[in-house]
């Protein structure tokens, strides 16, 4: 290859990705934590304030609930997801007839626009006009505010997260097991184990790095969550369902407090980041193993 | 049948409920059989087409839950609108006045034009940068090794970076460049943000591939121009197709950078256009439901076309091999 490197070729291949990457990516991450430390709001000056928005978001109940609302999803959501996936990929590793087409099924939410995705869930999970609602209250059950009330929304967005992801998270457990190595699994059947033995002893333990890396997307598509606030409550009533992103979206470009905004996206930049740490330890020890 | 004292026939060895066999399972199994006939094939056979069915039963009621909601909206767009609030489960006063309403006020080959046009030039444009610069970090002699690693890493840490970050300063960029408001005020974000998760991909596949048939060719006296297009891409179409899928899936999907950067509702995604339906439609649920269908509908066909690239494009990175 080094014939062909010289370093008018080298520059030829790397500065459109360089430049590109730098401008709308490297500097506007800059750009936006620079702004974290000034009173950029509306139309005036910005000046630098240091830490200030820091502290003012300490003291805003808003975030600290929005913060909330992201960790109550995080844990319902993880919390449901991957067992619940787990044990899927085990069914579908089951004889069942057209098992294919159930995967694919299963998977087909994770591909729909989460904007759709949340359109399609108001006419659940809206207390008046939902499918919801409309199953439970003829049972006698009263009308339950799944969204829109003062408090099941994170509980209610859960829902829908999983039920975007579990084909998701089941598509990488399967292929998981698709992978686990056939002669363990059929060494440990000659020695007796029973397939619960088997499942707890064998396939669990070597499904351990799967689990983590199952758990870690979940959590970083967790953080992503917006569209589903804006379509289901649009952050209501008065921001009591917001998620961190959607509350900083709401801070930024409706309420046009830049400075604020960015702070409380410096927030999710760090949370991101250490996430994808955790990721990045998690896969190097899976590789190395 | 299931009790510690009676070990199972080896038939059963495979079943759930069964107890371990003991260790030389062949001399119990003589044993147990003077006590005890064992279950007629038949009886056997029956018991595990019963469990076989149970299990395919539980598949299938699960499978079907997932799919409700869609089946949901897809019943109320053929609803008429005062029938979805009183008795939406009727199925006597289905009507196909919704998608009437749908096609006359929803601009939706607009829609998808001004998606394709985003999405094949910012996948174009994402995948041919992250190419290059993934042979380039992986292919070619830099002077300085330093150099090489340092740049792939700083394009790998674009991994650990919530989208989210980037809304406000791209939009102070758009403005800046004087792109907001048009179709390359997405494209160049969407682009970009692909740049990261395509390098990680690229340069794994090129550090798997072996370099013989590259140095054949230049041995051959083929430039580096004529050696990336008819030697390298070729070898490297699945990891390009695997790409291009998750990024047009994220383009047609994506809604944050849309509802920021793009404010003429003629240059709207499919996604923006969606965000605005309750708005647009306000009460009229039925129209709401079939422009809803009419947008769901394409898309889940193309999946089920293409589903096993798509799962493949979607998954990867997450699933070795």
């Amino acid at each position: 290859m080094i014939w062909l490197s010289s370093r008018s070729r080298i520059a030829v291949m790397v500065l459109p990705a360089l430049v590109l990457f730098t401008a709308f990516f490297a500097y506007p991450v800059l750009y936006g934590t620079g702004y974290s430390l000034t009173d950029a709001q509306g139309f005036s000056e910005p000046r630098l304030i240091g830490l200030d928005n820091y502290a003012t978001l300490g003291d805003d109940p808003f975030f600290w609930l929005s913060l909330k609302n992201t960790v109550i999803i995080l844990v319902v959501s993880v919390a449901f997801l991957v067992p619940a996936s787990f044990a899927l990929a085990l069914l579908m590793q089951q004889r069942i007839r057209a098992a294919g087409a159930l995967r694919a099924l299963l998977f087909g939410p994770a591909i729909v626009a989460p904007i759709l995705v949340g359109l399609v869930w108001v006419f659940i999970l809206d207390p008046r006009v939902g499918l919801l609602n409309r199953l439970l209250v003829p049972l006698g059950i009263p009308e339950i505010q799944w969204i829109g009330g003062d408090s099941l929304t994170p509980y209610s967005i859960a829902l829908v997260f999983s039920w975007a992801s579990i084909g998701f998270a089941m598509t990488i457990f399967y292929a998981g097991l698709q992978q686990l190595p056939g002669d363990v699994m059929e060494a440990s059947s000659l020695d007796g184990a029973t397939r619960w033995q088997q499942l707890l002893h064998v396939t669990v333990p070597m499904m351990r790095e799967t689990v983590g890396i199952v758990s870690i997307l979940l959590v970083t598509n967790v953080f992503k969550i917006f569209e589903l606030v804006y379509m289901l409550t649009g952050g209501g009533p008065v921001h009591r369902s917001e998620t961190l992103v959607s509350y900083m979206y709401f801070v930024t470009f409706t309420s046009q407090r830049y400075g604020s905004g960015m702070a409380i996206a410096v927030v999710v930049l760090v949370l991101g980041a250490l996430t994808s740490l955790a990721y990045l330890v998690l896969a190097r020890r899976g590789r190395s193993a | 049948m299931s009790t510690r004292s009676a070990p199972p026939s080896p038939a059963t060895v495979h079943d759930r409920q069964a107890p371990a066999p003991p260790v030389g399972a062949p001399g119990v199994r003589r044993r147990r059989a003077a006590h005890r006939p064992a279950p007629s094939p038949d009886a056997e056979r029956r018991r595990r087409l019963r469990a076989r069915l149970v299990v395919a039963g539980f598949a299938y009621l699960i499978v079907f839950l997932v799919v409700l909601p869609i089946l949901w909206i897809v019943l109320l767009s053929f609803q008429q609108s005062d029938q979805i609030l009183s008795d939406p489960f009727s199925v006597r006063t289905l009507t196909l006045e919704n998608y009437r309403d749908a096609i006359a006020t929803l601009p939706l080959v607009q829609m998808y034009k001004n998606t394709i046009i985003i999405a094949t030039a910012a996948v174009t444009i994402g995948t041919t940068v992250s190419f290059m610069v993934s042979f380039a970090l992986t292919r070619m002699v830099f002077r300085r090794r330093g150099v090489q690693s340092a740049l792939l890493l700083y394009f790998l840490a674009g991994l650990a970076v919530p989208v989210y970050v980037l809304l406000f300063p791209v939009y102070r960029l758009d403005l800046a460049l004087g792109i907001f408001g048009t179709y390359a005020a997405v494209i160049l974000p969407y682009a970009v943000v692909s740049i990261p998760f395509n390098t990680l991909l690229l340069t794994g596949f090129l550090r798997g591939m072996p370099g013989e048939l590259e140095e054949a060719a230049i041995i051959d006296g083929a430039g580096l121009f004529r050696l990336c297009w008819s030697v390298v891409v070729p070898v490297m179409r699945p990891i390009l197709a695997t790409v291009v899928i998750f990024n047009v899936v994220y383009v047609f999907n994506e809604f944050p950078f849309v509802s920021v950067l793009i404010n003429d509702p003629d240059l709207a995604t499919i996604s923006l256009a969606v965000s605005k339906f309750q708005g647009q439609y306000s009460v009229n649920y039925g129209g709401m439901m079939a422009a809803a269908t009419l947008v769901l509908l394409p898309q889940l066909a193309i999946y089920a076309v293409l589903q096993r690239h798509v799962i493949a494009g979607l998954t990867a990175g997450a699933v070795k091999g």
